[in-house]
């Protein structure tokens, strides 16, 4: 029991269903498999980045720039394939553009020890600001039909791309917690100087964190470019703040060390589901980011809570253990009038 | 010895980059050095100045608000959705500032009494003030106020609140001589700040809970009070910001400022104040932040389009970091490697040290 009060992925998973069968009473349209799929799909964009960003914030960094990464990524898949890129070839190139531009990040946190918040705010501005370079400022309308298609293809009823990333979300908790590299991460993140104590290459480690943010990033545009069908400049726009909202909300710390890759799947799903609900209950779009920054804020305060209420038991009881086991060191009870 | 000492301050390497950087923006382009276009222009971004500087004292506690960015918004629209209502102009910009200090506060309450890590903390709240910032128009007209016009409050959701009075307008747009209003509010705040910081007992407090919290804690310092005080502070800065921001754009928006987070930190980061907290000036800000504005402006005087500012401002960050870095690294090199040769030198029984 204790287990399950402690970990915030069950918290914010039993909420998700309370909230969805609340909904589901008041609206029973909201529970039909179509809406429920809907928003798998239009979470697919943001879990993909949440994953990327969870392995940075196991490492007790941050990345902001994941956003501008995945727009970046966008522009340059939308201008491959207006130039006659074949598909295939436009989306490496995209993947290959976000493990790049996540590498950059890694050089600087890395070799000039440049703090993570500080190097990837810069490369936030650097990679929107090329990006407007890159299209000299204008949204890419046009995109082919083929990669556009790809958003509808369907498997059992599901379209690919849900599979794809539920795959790649298997695939990355899997290798999460078998992986020694992988381990690494946590290592890092929770004991830094630990880490490197007992011969862990933490920079290879925290280069790698980054890289993958950016490549999962990178991912993510294939994705949206497919869904959405053009490129605006805002492309990407806050979602850096969307992701780490999303892997707090599912229960990675911030400090390092501690997530997994169901974490940030269930937080994005739960901040995506959230703009879903407020449609399904009738409530105008724009409250969308007040119940979104409510629910994060009550999410991290209900498990504040939670983890103070069982500290405090657990320590209650190894004080009792101790003192019935030794009776005679038993320190004297201070009372209020001692102080 | 004084004096020595302010030289070899970050501060002054930044009075004279900024001295060289008006310069050469100058040299390329000689109407840049219209003394009175050059003052003028800071309107554009005093209100990145007014939010990191106080912001450098949050960030001096050892946390960190990236919530000012709506916090600025709000205070506009709760500005503008005031007069509307029927209020003294004056009176709404009141009650702006004051629902910003709120705000803040609210960061502070939350930061001061848990353990969540502030980013999350001003994450949250980033969206939620947005969100109420934005639903704000639609919620006053479901509870039944009455606004001048037809459409009731919700006409301004998207088109922004226009037509504010001539003397509230005036606030950003005149100015003393050739010193803008907006410029005197800042240098007057940044005064103020300067003073509270290092020359109250507040102001040490603030350094002592970012080096230390538990330490601070056990000093019988008011941890709590002193943080969030911090983050009200730092809200009251994003308001005023965003009321001058709607003052300076003749009309009240909710989205006032929301690009503004990448020049804010910045700032705060390149006036020397470490992220991690515990040490930082307001000079150092203010002077940082003139830095970024100018720039910004020189760039796009210069004909540059304004997609590549911030590729620049961003660019400078991180280089103007890592250097610092690099120089820091390279005297704690010099200095150990100082005391081995002055070790050595005594045990070889020789004075010849350098």
């Amino acid at each position: 029991m204790n287990r399950i009060l402690r970990s915030r992925e069950a918290l914010v998973l039993i909420l998700l269903f309370v909230l969805v069968a609340l909904i589901g009473a008041i609206n029973p349209n909201f529970l039909r498999a179509r809406t429920l799929l809907n928003v798998v799909n239009s979470s697919l964009i943001l879990v993909l980045i949440a994953i990327g960003e969870m392995f940075v914030v196991v490492t007790g960094g941050i990345d902001v720039s994941v956003g501008a990464i995945t727009g970046l990524s966008a522009v340059i898949l939308g201008t491959s394939l207006n130039a006659g890129v074949p598909l295939p070839l436009a989306i490496l190139l995209t993947l290959l553009t976000g493990l790049v531009a996540g590498s950059v990040n890694s050089v600087g946190i890395t070799f000039f020890r440049v703090p993570p918040i500080i190097m990837t705010l810069g490369t936030l501005g650097v990679y929107r600001g090329l990006m407007l370079i890159i299209t000299g400022g204008s949204w890419i309308e046009t995109i082919p039909p083929n990669i556009k298609a790809m958003a509808s293809w369907s498997l059992l009823g599901v379209r690919v791309f849900a599979w794809v990333v539920l795959l790649i979300a298997i695939l990355a908790t899997l290798l999460v917690r078998r992986l020694r590299q992988a381990r690494y991460l946590y290592a890092v993140g929770d004991n830094k100087d630990g880490a490197y104590l007992l011969g862990i290459p933490v920079k290879a480690t925290l280069f790698a964190a980054y890289a993958l943010a950016g490549l999962f990033a990178g991912a993510a545009a294939v994705i949206f470019v497919a869904q959405i069908g053009f490129v605006p400049m805002q492309t990407g726009n806050g979602q850096e703040l969307k992701a780490i909202a999303a892997v707090v909300l599912g229960g990675v710390n911030l400090t390092g060390g501690v997530g997994s890759p169901i974490s940030a799947v269930i937080g994005a799903l739960f901040l995506t589901a959230i703009d879903s609900m407020l449609v399904f209950l009738k409530v105008p779009g724009f409250w969308n980011n007040a119940f979104g920054g409510a629910i994060l804020l009550i999410a991290v305060y209900v498990d504040y809570r939670i983890r103070r209420t069982l500290d405090a038991r657990q320590r209650q009881i190894r004080a009792q253990v101790r003192a019935s086991k030794m009776p005679e060191i038993r320190p004297q009870p201070v009372t209020e009038e001692a102080r | 010895m004084k004096i020595v000492k302010w030289i070899r301050s970050w501060e002054f390497s930044l009075v004279w980059l900024l001295v060289l950087e008006v310069l050469v923006l100058g040299a390329i382009n000689p109407s840049f050095l219209n003394l009175e276009n050059l003052l003028f222009s800071t309107s554009d971004f005093t209100h990145i100045l007014l939010a990191a500087l106080p912001l450098t004292l949050v960030i001096i506690t050892g946390g960190i608000d990236i919530s000012g960015v709506s916090i600025m918004g709000l205070a506009s629209i709760v500005l503008g959705l005031a007069w509307v209502a029927g209020v003294n102009v004056f009176l709404a910009m009141f009650l702006a500032l004051l629902i910003g200090v709120l705000a803040g506060m609210f960061n502070g309450l939350l930061v001061a009494n848990t353990d969540i890590p502030p980013l999350v903390i001003t994450l949250g709240t980033l969206f939620m003030f947005a969100g109420i910032a934005t639903g704000l128009p639609g919620l006053l007209d479901a509870l039944g106020f009455e606004a001048y016009g037809v459409a009731g409050f919700s006409a301004y959701l998207y088109e922004g609140i226009t037509g504010l009075p001539r003397s509230f307008t005036n606030l950003a747009h005149g100015g003393l001589g050739w010193i803008p209003n907006p410029l005197i509010i800042v240098l007057a705040f940044s005064l103020l700040l300067s003073v509270v910081l290092h020359r109250t007992r507040f102001g040490r407090y603030l350094y002592l809970i970012g080096v230390n919290a538990e330490a601070a804690h056990y000093s019988a310092v008011p941890v709590k009070s002193v943080t969030i005080a911090a983050y009200g502070l730092s809200g009251f800065g994003a308001a005023l910001a965003g009321v001058l921001l709607t003052s300076y754009f003749t009309s009240a928006r909710s989205d006032l400022g929301s690009e503004a987070l990448l020049p804010i930190i910045t700032a705060v980061v390149l006036g020397g104040t470490d992220i991690m907290g515990g040490s930082g000036t307001v000079v150092g800000t203010l002077l940082a932040g003139m830095l970024i504005g100018f720039l910004r402006q020189g760039l796009l005087a210069m004909g540059v389009t304004s997609d590549v500012v911030p590729v620049v401002v961003g660019g400078l960050l991180i280089l103007v970091v890592a250097i610092k870095l690099l120089l820091s690294a390279f005297n704690q090199y010099r200095i150990n490697r100082r005391a081995l040769q002055s070790r050595g030198s005594e045990k070889g029984g020789g004075s010849s040290v350098g």
